[in-house]
């Protein structure tokens, strides 16, 4: 009998068994979601009712509103708002939705903020409501006009956009003065400090709009061209890595030089740090909204719907705008700021002119054949 | 009757929570892993082409996690050898202190570590400079570059290479060496024919426990390396939350188990199970 060793071997094998274990339940609690509980479920009743009370929940991205909107909304409604932040991703929300959304239930949330393909994939599923618009005269009156007839919702039936933006390119003016197309990223002398998002829908159209395709409307072939325009960028090195929203810390310390971002970014940033500037590439830029919608099975719309109506008053969106900084779409907000935040109404980031976005086009989306294909493509290029 | 019961007893809530929390969770994604689709409608119809795929589409970032993960081990035993054998032959009174510099960094959770390295190893830090000055930075950066990951791997696992390196060491009886020198037996012969192999199983143990979990790390990856850096859990990562596909990320998830599974039992067969004996089996 080996008793003498045999305690090691079963040490070293329990070491073995147990980093094995957590190995694997760490990797599988990535595919994990949770859910929220909260709001009435009674509906019906409630649509009934012509004057919103009770609870609802929204789901928003992070860092989406100011602190003061909800607290305001609740007492002027008497509502309670159950407001929360786990919107991080269009694809990673949308798998953490879909299981509940085909089942009718919307996991407790009353309305949502999605980008435009994102919103029109849920419509194309049936996961969305309409608007009741008699509770809706605010959006009605001050949507401003280039956003009342997008492609996927003309008649803004279940759509109502939150904040709209545009991306392009954000450079160190001191350490990439010359950069200001999107060509221009693909200079070998900024080799090694270029980052782009790690967006299908924001960095292939700008790529492409580089190569001198039209985003809109562009094929298949259209689409993989700009990606392996991409991959060889990176690749080479050229392009350093693809972030979200974390290029931020790359370009304050100079890690990054120029790179592929949002305006509301640019704003915060440019702020911080008076080296940092938005460049709208000579190409153009790609111009998107995120959109507040009310998913199938939401426990009291009347509220939800009170709540797109109370931010479409454009004193309460000039309060969220000063904060937030990206595209308001809510007209007459630039006369309220003017007088109160004369920075923020004259920056042309937030309230762009029609010749600054010129040639910027409207966020494209393959279609959903493509998009399994295109997407295995990008993000074969993002691991390398 | 009692005493039979008891070890039964002892084992039931670490195997009940085995059987909930990884039995389980496994057997889904076993069959998971053998779904067909798209997402939305995926079907269970033992698909093995999920395997074949796997290996065919991700073969270069497995070899990648598992050279860096080796690299790592590496390093991480070449540190805390010394480190280990300072602190339980060497260190006196401050033992203790020591050892509680060793498990301090846990204090601040695993994100916010690899993210301080975003700092150290910044373009415009002292650090690279020296670092480029030398020669070891050719391409003018360090961050997005596989020694970053290799680094961040090596400093995150550490603490699991150094502590049972340290358990092995203190336990050893110090009349065996002095035993050594007592049979004149230089420092050095003393060291590689008794220290180091009564200290065997600490060095097994510290080279699994970082190897393993460094095998199938993706944090280090995304935030230290660049897109041609990316390791196998960062495709998992991927293929779950951004393209929401599941099978393909199970199959994946088999894979690296079965594939850390198969090098773990190579590496016990040839080098640990002669280590665990140690010089008793001879």
């Amino acid at each position: 009998m080996a008793s003498e060793k045999d305690p090691r071997r079963i040490t070293a094998l329990l070491a073995v068994l147990v980093a094995t274990a957590a190995l694997a339940l760490g990797l599988a609690a990535c595919g994990g979601g949770s859910d929220i509980n909260g709001g009435d479920t009674e509906s019906e009743e409630v649509k009934l009712e012509k004057k919103a009370s009770g609870d609802v929940t929204i789901s928003n991205w992070p860092l989406y509103i100011d602190k003061q909107t909800v607290p305001d909304f609740e007492k002027e409604t008497g509502v309670s708002v159950k407001y929360i932040e786990d919107v991080n991703a269009n694809e990673e929300f949308f798998a953490k939705m879909d299981p509940l959304l085909k089942q009718g239930d919307s996991g407790g949330r009353s309305l949502f903020v999605v980008t435009d393909w994102m919103a029109n994939k849920m419509h194309e599923l049936g996961y969305l409501q309409n608007f009741d618009k008699s509770a809706l005269p605010n959006f009605e009156k001050n949507l401003v006009s280039n956003l009342r007839e997008p492609k996927y919702d003309p008649n803004r039936e279940f759509s109502a956009p939150w904040q709209s933006g545009m991306t392009g390119i954000i450079v160190r003016k001191d350490l990439a003065p010359d950069v200001k197309s999107i060509c221009d990223l693909f200079d070998p002398k900024y080799k090694g400090k270029v980052e782009m998002l790690n967006e299908l829908r924001d960095t292939v159209p700008l790529v492409m709009k580089c190569l001198g395709i039209d985003p809109e409307g562009a094929s298949e072939e259209d689409w993989i061209k700009a990606i392996d325009k991409i991959k060889q960028a990176s690749e080479s090195g050229q392009i350093r890595r693809f972030t979200g929203n974390d290029y931020g810390g790359d370009l304050t310390s100079g890690n990054a030089v120029a790179v592929i971002g949002w305006s509301g970014d640019a704003v915060q940033l440019q702020a911080d740090n008076p080296d940092i500037e938005w460049r709208m590439p000579t190409e153009g830029c790609i111009l998107w909204s995120d959109n507040m919608v009310i998913p199938v099975g939401a426990p009291n719309p009347t509220a939800a719907e009170d709540f797109i109506n109370y931010v479409y008053d454009p004193e309460n969106q000039a309060q969220i705008e000063a904060y937030v900084n990206y595209v308001s779409p809510v007209e007459s907000v630039k006369p309220i700021l003017l007088k109160e935040e004369p920075e923020i109404a004259k920056n042309q980031l937030i309230f762009p002119s029609k010749s600054f976005t010129k040639n910027c086009t409207i966020q494209p989306s393959p279609t959903s054949e493509e998009e399994q294909n295109l997407n295995r493509e990008f993000n074969a290029v993002l691991n390398g | 009757m009692r005493r039979r019961v008891a070890p039964y007893f002892l084992l039931g809530p670490g195997a009940a929570w085995l059987l909930l929390f990884f039995v389980i969770p496994l057997y889904y994604l076993g069959k998971l892993s053998l779904n067909s689709g798209v997402f939305g409608s995926y079907e269970f119809s033992w698909h093995w082409e999920n395997y074949s795929d796997a290996l065919q589409l991700y073969d270069s970032q497995f070899v990648r996690s598992f050279v860096y993960a080796g690299l790592a081990t590496l390093f991480a035993l070449l540190l805390a050898y010394p480190l280990a054998y300072t602190i339980a032959f060497k260190a006196g009174r401050w033992r203790n202190v020591l050892l509680f510099a060793v498990v301090a960094p846990f204090f601040t959770t695993y994100l916010i570590r690899t993210l301080a390295w975003e700092t150290i190893l910044s373009d415009q830090s002292p650090v690279v400079s020296v670092l480029d000055a030398v020669g070891l930075a050719p391409e003018g950066h360090v961050l997005a570059t596989a020694g970053a990951v290799i680094a961040g791997l090596t400093y995150n696992f550490l603490p699991f290479m150094v502590l049972p390196i340290y358990a092995s060491l203190e336990r050893i009886d110090v009349r065996l060496i002095e035993a050594g020198k007592d049979l004149y037996a230089s420092a050095s012969q003393t060291f590689f024919r008794v220290t180091l192999p009564l200290s065997a199983p600490g060095v097994v143990a510290g080279t699994l426990l970082t190897f393993i979990p460094a095998s199938g790390d993706y944090v280090n990856a995304q935030f230290l390396g660049s897109a041609n850096n990316q390791m196998i859990g960062n495709v998992i990562q991927s293929l779950y939350l951004k393209q929401s596909d599941y099978p393909a990320a199970a199959a994946l998830s088999f894979v690296l188990m079965a594939a850390i599974l198969i090098l773990v039992l190579v590496y016990i067969r040839f080098a640990g199970s002669e280590a665990l004996m140690g010089e008793e089996a001879v």
